[in-house]
């Protein structure tokens, strides 16, 4: 699943931190950081509802290769600031946290197959 | 003018007493607290220097040009002209009487008594320095008084040195070059890429960065850089992340439950140590603080994603060695030390 797949699946769009070739190795769904940043896993897909500087600060520390934003939240302009130094997509998506954890699992179970 | 000699140290009143000068004089050792330069939110490096360098450091104590009291207000102009200075002291000894200025040699052109000793015109309201006081009260005295030097004196009241304000430059300037110098020669001592190859890593590197108290918007960009530095340095991805989470977590932590602090990086050729250290309020009880979920953080805290109580105890977690220092109000100091494995 790749940058182009997620924003497909969730309805969303790419609104900064550009594309990357990278393909999700995790996924994450969380609105504590703290918490984000006690997960190992690697190429991590954040899917959030935090719409704040932090949640690419911490998608950077971890080493994400995405970062999905909920609910058609507005996103400040730093956020998307920080994405696009960083170099870590940003996508806005309308659907809630639980729909786009629904689909990214049905997604990745299609692709095993 | 009935007894001119007698100096008033400070702005202690009228008497000319002894005694008097001695209460006035300790006066000066209290002036303290707040609104000294450097204990706002200053840079870190310039706050150190003025507390670190004493008065001392930057008078000059030798070779005092000084006039005694008999001398006459002609030669104290004389010696002013010569050295190109604004002012004399006026000694006997090393007992410091009053201090002649250049305002006090134009009253006397002015006045017609250039001819009259230094006793009967000298200024004897006089505010002085001690030699052991941080340069940070040497810099509130020249914001605070319209003087263009300060005698110094030692604890036994003994002229021992001048101040000028050029004097508090020309040493800031040295000492601040020295300490850019320093962390710029540490910063930038990178391995080499024959280093690399070979799994070594040959050098030390530094960093500090300040971190703001409640400014959740820069908060993090001390641990993306160190993050930056490690990769730049060839360490293993896993050690990497550890240290990043670490330096991180304890960032956040400073940003919004101190009043302000740093985070200091140091890279060697067998660990990583991050070093973070605040300015208060410290943490009533640190074992509670380092338990998983417990927190003190209010709802704006939250709201941005942190307050989970798990700053202290992933820091913990990630850590080879950790270990927490934390007393009120002063503050709480943190250091995680990270062991380099060789590469892969």
């Amino acid at each position: 699943m790749n940058i182009d797949d997620i924003v497909k699946t969730l309805d969303g769009t790419l609104v900064a931190g550009g594309d990357s070739d990278r393909t999700v190795g995790s996924v994450v769904a969380n609105d504590l950081m703290s918490d984000v940043l006690l997960n190992d896993g690697e190429d991590m897909l954040l899917l959030t509802s935090l719409a704040s500087d932090q949640a690419i600060r911490t998608a950077n520390i971890v080493g994400a290769m995405c970062v999905v934003v909920h609910n058609a939240k507005p996103l400040p302009q730093t956020m998307c600031q920080v994405a696009d130094t960083l170099g870590i997509p940003l996508i806005s998506s309308p659907l809630s946290k639980y729909d786009s954890c629904v689909r990214i699992h049905d997604f990745l179970e299609s692709e095993k197959k | 003018m009935a007894d001119g000699y007698s100096p008033k140290i400070l702005t202690g009143g009228e008497s000319k007493s002894d005694d008097e000068i001695l209460a006035a004089h300790d006066k000066v050792n209290r002036v303290s607290g707040p609104g000294l330069p450097g204990t706002d939110d200053s840079p870190l490096v310039i706050m150190e220097l003025l507390q670190r360098l004493r008065v001392r450091d930057v008078m000059r104590g030798h070779d005092i040009i000084a006039v005694s009291r008999a001398d006459t207000m002609k030669r104290a102009q004389h010696l002013m002209k010569l050295n190109n200075i604004s002012g004399v002291p006026v000694v006997e000894g090393r007992r410091l009487f009053g201090i002649i200025s250049v305002n006090d040699i134009i009253k006397a052109l002015e006045g017609g008594w250039i001819d009259d000793t230094c006793q009967q015109h000298m200024s004897t309201n006089l505010v002085v320095l001690e030699a052991d006081m941080p340069l940070a009260f040497a810099i509130k005295f020249f914001q605070n008084y319209t003087f263009g030097r300060f005698p110094v004196l030692d604890k036994e009241r003994n002229l021992v040195g001048i101040v000028a304000q050029r004097d508090v430059t020309r040493v800031l300037m040295h000492e601040l070059t020295n300490e850019i110098a320093k962390l710029e020669g540490k910063a930038t001592t990178a391995p080499t890429e024959k280093a690399k190859s070979e799994g070594t890593l040959p050098y030390y590197s530094m960093r500090q960065f300040v971190v703001v108290r409640n400014d959740l918007s820069t908060a993090g960009k001390a641990a993306n850089e160190i993050k930056k530095m490690l990769k730049d340095a060839g360490i293993d991805n896993k050690i990497v992340r550890r240290v990043a989470v670490a330096a991180y977590e304890l960032e956040i932590n400073i940003c919004i439950h101190s009043l302000g602090g740093s985070i200091t990086f140091i890279l060697d050729t067998e660990k990583a140590t991050v070093i973070a250290k605040d300015r208060g309020p410290g943490i009533k009880d640190v074992e509670w603080a380092c338990q998983d979920g417990t927190s003190t953080a209010n709802d704006w805290i939250r709201s941005m994603g942190f307050g989970a109580g798990m700053g202290l105890a992933n820091s913990k977690r990630v850590a080879d060695i950790f270990d927490i220092q934390s007393k009120i109000p002063s503050g709480t100091t943190v250091m995680c030390e990270f062991i380099l494995a060789k590469k892969a």
